[in-house]
C-alpha cells in the first residue's frame, strides 16, 4: 500500500479509515511433529505409517483419519527424499501487503519413493518454472546440516521441510508415467 | 416433536497449554463418546462441529478437526463457527426430519495459542469498538459494575460464587482449578480489572467435548438411563453492547421460557458463567431458585475450553441425570460479548 493511499484527507470529511490489525499466535509443537522436525534437523524424512491401511502420513498426525486409529512412534518409518511430482501449481505472486515473492514459483506435490507419503506445497528448484511438469523425477536439497533450522515448521505445516529443505530438483531419471500417479494429489 | 436423548458423552481433560493439536485431542474424546453411547461409528446419520478459526488462526482449520471422526467413507456433516452446544441444536434439528436415528456433535478449542483479548474484540463492530480493543474482560467488568451499581450483587457475593464453583470442581477430572481460597482470602486479592479480580475470571483453557444423539428407540435400546432433550432454545441480543441493558439477559429469559425450564422443578443447572456476576444474572434470568444445584461440575470458572465450554455445561447436566440420579437438570451456553447469545436445554430422565 502506498503513502498515498493512507494520507489523510487534505479537506472535507473522513471517508475511509485504514485498521491495520495483527494477530500472533505460539503454539507448542505436538510430540510427533517435534519428533519430525528433530529427524529433520539430523537429515532424514520420517512419517507414520497406518498399521491398519499402511497409507504413509509425512508429517506424522499421530493418528490415520482413514481408519480411525492412533498412530505412534511404533508406526514410525524413515522416508526416501525421492520421489515424482505428481501435481503443481505455479503461483503468480499478487502484491498485495506482505508479499514477499515477485517472480511466479511452483508449489508441488511429491509421492515419495519405496514407501510413499506425500510431501505437499513443495518448491522445484534449478528448473525453469514452465519445465516443471507431473512424473517429474526429483530429489531433495539439503541444506548443510549446519544450516538447518526448524523454526518454520508448526503442527499445521502439511509435509513441509522448510529451514532444512531448500526445494527438490530433477534428477534426470526418466518420468513416471501420469496415469501412475492418479489419486496421487494433494 | 420427536424425543431425542443425549446417550452419550466425552470431555478431554481442560489444558492451559496443550501440546496436541485440536484433532489429536479430538481424537480419543469422540472415540470415547460412540463407545460410551454403545453404537458404531459408520451408524452415525448426522454429525455437526463447533469451533472457532480465529481462536487457532488458521483458516479452514475447522476440516482438519474432522479427522478426528473418520475421514472415509464421506460422512454427512456440518459446521458452526460457534460453541458446540449450537453444533448439538443443528444436530437436534437433523434429527427432527426423521430419517436417522443417531448425530454426533462436538465442540473444540485451543485459547492458549492466541491472545484472547485480540481474538475476541474482534467479534465487535469494526468502526467503534474492535479498534479500541474492547476485550471480554474490559466488557464484563462494565456489565459487573452495572450490577454492583444497581445492587443486584456485591463483590463479596461474586467471590462466594468464584470459591464455591472451584470447590465444586474438587471430583471434576476435566476440571483445571480444582480448588480455591475462601471468599474473605479472595477478597484480599488486587483488582485485574476493577471491579473483576483474578477470581472472577475463567481460566484460560484448551480442550474439546462430545456427545452422541439418538431418538426415542435408538436411545431407549441403547441406553440404561437416556438424558431427554425436552426442551431447546437459543435467543440472541444486539450486537452492541451499549444497546443491551447489561444488568439483565433477556434473550436467555427468552430461551429459558421457550425450553420450558420454569415447568418444572430443576434439580440441577449448569450454566455457561464464564465471570462471576454472570452465574447471578443467568439464575435470575432462568428463575433458578436456591434449591437448585448450580454447576457441581464447577463450571467454566473452573475449566474454560471455548466453543467447547457450552457443549460441556449439556455433557455435564446429562451425565447429572444419566449417572448422578438428577431427574430434571437445565444447560445453558452463551456466546458474544456480555452473555449477547444465549442456548438453554432441559434434559430430563424420565
Amino acid at each position: 500500500m502506498s503513502a498515498a493511499d493512507t494520507a489523510p484527507a487534505e479537506d472535507g470529511p473522513v471517508t475511509m479509515m485504514d485498521y491495520f490489525m495483527q494477530l500472533e499466535y505460539h503454539e507448542l509443537l505436538c510430540p510427533v511433529v517435534r519428533r519430525y522436525a528433530s529427524q529433520l534437523l539430523e537429515g532424514r524424512l520420517v512419517g507414520h505409517k497406518c498399521p491398519s491401511c499402511g497409507l504413509v502420513y509425512v508429517p506424522p498426525r499421530g493418528y490415520c483419519p482413514i481408519c480411525v486409529v492412533e498412530t505412534t512412534d511404533a508406526d514410525e518409518i524413515v522416508l526416501a527424499d525421492k520421489g515424482t511430482v505428481t501435481n503443481y501449481t505455479v503461483v503468480t505472486p499478487v502484491q498485495y501487503y506482505g508479499q514477499e515473492e515477485t517472480e511466479p514459483f511452483v508449489r508441488a506435490s511429491i509421492l515419495l519413493d519405496g514407501e510413499g507419503g506425500m510431501m505437499n506445497l513443495q518448491d522445484i528448484v534449478d528448473v525453469p518454472v514452465d519445465d516443471v511438469h507431473v512424473g517429474m523425477r526429483v530429489e531433495a536439497v539439503w541444506k548443510p546440516p549446519g544450516e538447518r533450522n526448524v523454526d518454520e515448521i508448526s503442527n499445521r505445516s502439511w509435509g513441509s521441510a522448510e529451514g532444512c529443505i531448500d526445494g527438490w530438483r530433477p534428477t534426470g531419471d526418466p518420468d513416471v508415467p501420469a496415469e501412475q500417479l492418479r489419486d496421487k494429489a494433494f | 416433536m420427536l424425543d431425542v436423548a443425549i446417550v452419550g458423552y466425552a470431555q478431554s481433560p481442560s489444558w492451559r497449554n496443550a501440546e496436541l493439536t485440536e484433532p489429536q485431542f479430538l481424537f480419543p474424546v469422540i472415540s470415547e463418546a460412540i463407545e460410551r453411547a454403545g453404537i458404531e461409528r459408520r451408524d452415525i446419520g448426522f454429525t455437526c462441529a463447533g469451533s472457532c478459526d480465529y481462536l487457532s488462526g488458521q483458516t479452514f482449520a475447522f476440516v482438519s478437526n474432522l479427522e478426528a471422526v473418520g475421514a472415509w467413507p464421506p460422512i454427512s456433516e456440518s459446521h458452526v463457527e460457534m460453541d458446540g452446544a449450537w453444533a448439538l441444536y443443528e444436530a437436534w434439528v437433523r434429527l427432527q426430519h426423521g430419517d436417522i436415528d443417531l448425530a454426533l456433535a462436538f465442540g473444540s478449542g485451543k485459547s492458549s495459542p492466541g491472545r484472547l483479548d485480540e481474538v475476541f474484540s474482534l467479534q465487535l463492530d469494526p468502526y467503534t469498538l474492535t479498534p479500541l480493543g474492547a476485550d471480554p474482560v474490559s466488557l464484563a467488568a462494565l456489565q459487573a459494575r452495572a450490577m454492583l451499581d444497581k445492587g443486584t450483587i456485591t463483590e463479596r457475593d461474586m467471590a462466594e460464587i468464584a470459591a464455591r464453583s472451584r470447590q465444586s470442581a474438587a471430583d471434576n477430572p476435566h476440571a483445571q482449578i480444582r480448588s480455591s481460597p475462601d471468599a474473605d482470602a479472595l477478597l484480599q486479592e488486587p483488582y485485574l480489572t476493577a471491579p473483576l479480580r483474578r477470581h472472577d475470571l475463567p481460566p484460560v483453557s484448551d480442550g474439546a467435548c462430545a456427545v452422541v444423539l439418538a431418538t426415542a428407540d435408538r436411545a431407549r435400546a441403547t441406553c440404561e438411563r437416556p438424558a431427554w432433550i425436552r426442551g431447546i432454545d437459543h435467543r440472541v441480543e444486539p450486537h452492541q453492547p451499549g444497546m443491551r441493558d447489561l444488568t439483565e439477559s433477556i434473550s436467555t429469559r427468552q430461551a429459558a421460557k421457550h425450553a420450558g425450564v420454569d415447568d418444572a422443578p430443576v434439580d440441577v443447572a449448569e450454566l455457561c458463567a464464564t465471570f462471576t456476576h454472570q452465574e447471578r444474572l443467568l439464575r435470575e434470568a432462568m428463575g433458578l431458585d436456591d434449591t437448585v444445584r448450580v454447576n457441581p461440575s464447577g463450571g467454566p470458572l473452573a475449566a474454560n475450553p471455548v466453543m467447547a465450554v457450552g457443549l460441556a455445561r449439556i455433557a455435564e447436566a446429562a451425565r447429572a441425570i444419566s449417572e448422578g440420579g438428577a431427574g430434571r437438570a437445565v444447560a445453558h451456553a452463551t456466546s458474544g460479548q456480555c452473555l449477547q447469545q444465549n442456548l438453554v436445554c432441559v434434559l430430563e430422565g424420565a
